[in-house]
């Protein structure tokens, strides 16, 4: 992208809505016709963490340890977020009684923990895209954040307004100051993707090494993207299959399906579904009335007692 | 002092500056621009196998006896071209495959070596692969795809049939745009012919192509950075 077209073309890197300058709304007008787009039923979820592993692998993501990860330091892109009971109830418990331990007493361990699998939600109107001083991160027209390495001058603003707190600042030179990888340990890392700097940022990329693949043989073969040709690494790694991927405007997708039986609207801040009382529906987006427009859909855990 | 030093290095950076603005050409490919003179182990002539070069003799119907080149196709040794990121560089297997049955030059200087990675020295380090260094060696964090390019100028626009003599006019020119004219007289394997920046990239992203042999629709490359960094 040269400077020149960045500034003529203002308008198409910068959203605010989606449906504001033609979008991946309005995707006759739009020369992609790819929305790569998530959902995660967390009812399938079982916490077991191999969705954050093979991100690790695909990704060239460090191992920091113990101690980095204590100062939050972690570069897991795509994270298990575990919540215990219910959340009023606790918070409640916790106003009155002050008392951590009658509060943890009182959580619903019957219940088990709940899991959440966090990564990057690749929003249409990305809060980190508008701040980056150096327009790093921008939106590609398969419906993407990129981030460019190259461009990043490690201001970490995108960070700061990222609500979903999923981008990861390289603190260190993993390869060398740090020796993530040991010898033959290199061996392991992916071609297809740099290993990452001091001093950038870095996050999910909805595996763009699969996508750019997929889209290059798809386009070989003159046919359009179908959902068996492209698998991110945590979809293909979660033993109980909670999570699909693939493009949003195919309506044959299984994504395009689930979000359509869901009635989620990738262009709606407030869904249809949500005022209506004794609803079914379990889609949601995180954080929607932000108004970020996030990419992946959670479908919510079925508790028992809800049952 | 230090103020007048100061401003001393300012004036003398924005002299410098401004003259080597006023040097600046586009993109004709300084000598940084194109790279260090790599010394290949075997001094490889492209322009032999793949171009058209002089002309011999201009009445001959055979290509191979008009022509100092031999017109092979850039992607029958460079096979992944067409279907992979990488162009691929020929075993040496494929060398020999032809050179074994051409026995007019098998006592050139360059031959002789090449037989000798196939046959080794002493019975031994028989078949070792030569060890040809890289030329065009983008950076680490740039995906180039061959094939993207391949498919969409080679094929799409129909160069296949360009040249009914069953010359490879329509590859040669395709790979042209950017490993230069092989089939010039120095095209040897030691040295780019084209500055691989991003700049000279982008420069030909920015304008418009046809799409297909006969058509007039034209689409310009990709132009959003994640496209080419990764």
């Amino acid at each position: 992208m040269s400077v020149s077209n960045l500034l003529e073309n203002w308008s198409k890197y910068r959203h605010t809505h989606p449906l504001d300058d033609g979008g991946h709304a309005d995707w006759n007008a739009y020369p992609s016709p790819i929305k790569w787009a998530m959902s995660i039923d967390l009812d399938a979820c079982t916490g077991c963490n191999a969705c954050s592993v093979a991100c690790y692998a695909e990704n060239n993501l460090p191992v920091v340890g113990k101690d980095k990860y204590a100062h939050g330091q972690a570069m897991h892109w795509m994270r298990i977020e575990r919540y215990w009971g219910e959340p009023e109830k606790a918070i409640d418990e916790f106003d009155s009684a002050m008392n951590f331990q009658l509060v943890a007493q009182n959580f619903d361990v019957d219940q088990g923990a709940q899991f959440l699998p966090m990564l990057c939600q690749q929003c249409e109107a990305a809060p980190c895209e508008t701040v980056c001083p150096v327009g790093a991160t921008n939106h590609t027209e398969d419906g993407l954040n990129s981030q460019i390495y190259n461009r990043c001058i490690g201001s970490r603003y995108c960070s700061a307004n990222c609500p979903y707190k999923v981008r990861y600042f390289n603190w260190y030179s993993y390869p060398d100051q740090e020796h993530a990888w040991p010898e033959p340990l290199n061996q392991q890392l992916n071609p297809d993707l740099t290993v990452r700097t001091k001093g950038v940022m870095e996050k999910c990329t909805f595996c763009k090494q699969r996508t750019y693949t997929a889209r290059n043989d798809a386009k070989t073969e003159g046919r359009e993207i179908r959902d068996e040709d492209v698998q991110t690494a945590c979809q293909q790694a979660c033993p109980t299959g909670a999570i699909s991927f693939g493009n949003l405007f195919n309506p044959e997708s299984t994504v395009a399906k689930q979000w359509s039986a869901q009635q989620v609207d990738l262009v709606k801040e407030k869904q249809d579904k949500d005022g209506t009382p004794d609803n079914k529906l379990r889609g949601y987006r995180i954080l929607e009335e932000l108004r970020p427009f996030p990419s992946i859909m959670y479908l919510e855990r079925v508790r028992e007692s809800a049952v | 002092m230090h103020r007048f030093l100061r401003l001393t290095i300012l004036l003398a950076g924005m002299f410098v500056a401004t003259g080597s603005h006023a040097a600046g050409q586009p993109f004709t490919g300084t000598e940084d621009q194109l790279g260090p003179e790599v010394p290949q182990p075997i001094e490889f002539p492209h322009n032999r196998h793949a171009g058209k070069g002089e002309v011999i003799d201009s009445g001959a119907q055979d290509p191979t006896q008009k022509y100092v080149g031999m017109e092979i196709n850039c992607m029958y040794c460079h096979t992944y071209a067409r279907r992979s990121m990488v162009s691929g560089i020929p075993p040496l297997r494929k060398c020999i495959g032809c050179h074994q049955s051409i026995e007019s030059v098998r006592e050139a200087p360059r031959i002789k070596k090449l037989f000798e990675y196939w046959e080794g020295t002493d019975g031994k380090d028989a078949q070792k692969p030569v060890p040809w260094l890289k030329v065009h060696d983008l950076p680490d964090f740039v995906r180039f795809n061959h094939e993207r390019h391949i498919q969409r100028f080679y094929f799409q626009q129909g160069k296949v049939t360009q040249d009914e003599a069953g010359g490879n006019d329509g590859i040669r020119e395709v790979c042209s745009y950017c490993h230069g004219d092989i089939a010039a007289k120095n095209a040897t394997v030691a040295r780019r012919q084209k500055p691989i920046t991003m700049g000279w990239c982008a420069n030909c992203h920015q304008k418009d192509h046809a799409v297909d042999a006969t058509g007039t629709e034209t689409a310009r490359g990709p132009n959003d950075c994640f496209t080419c960094h990764k």
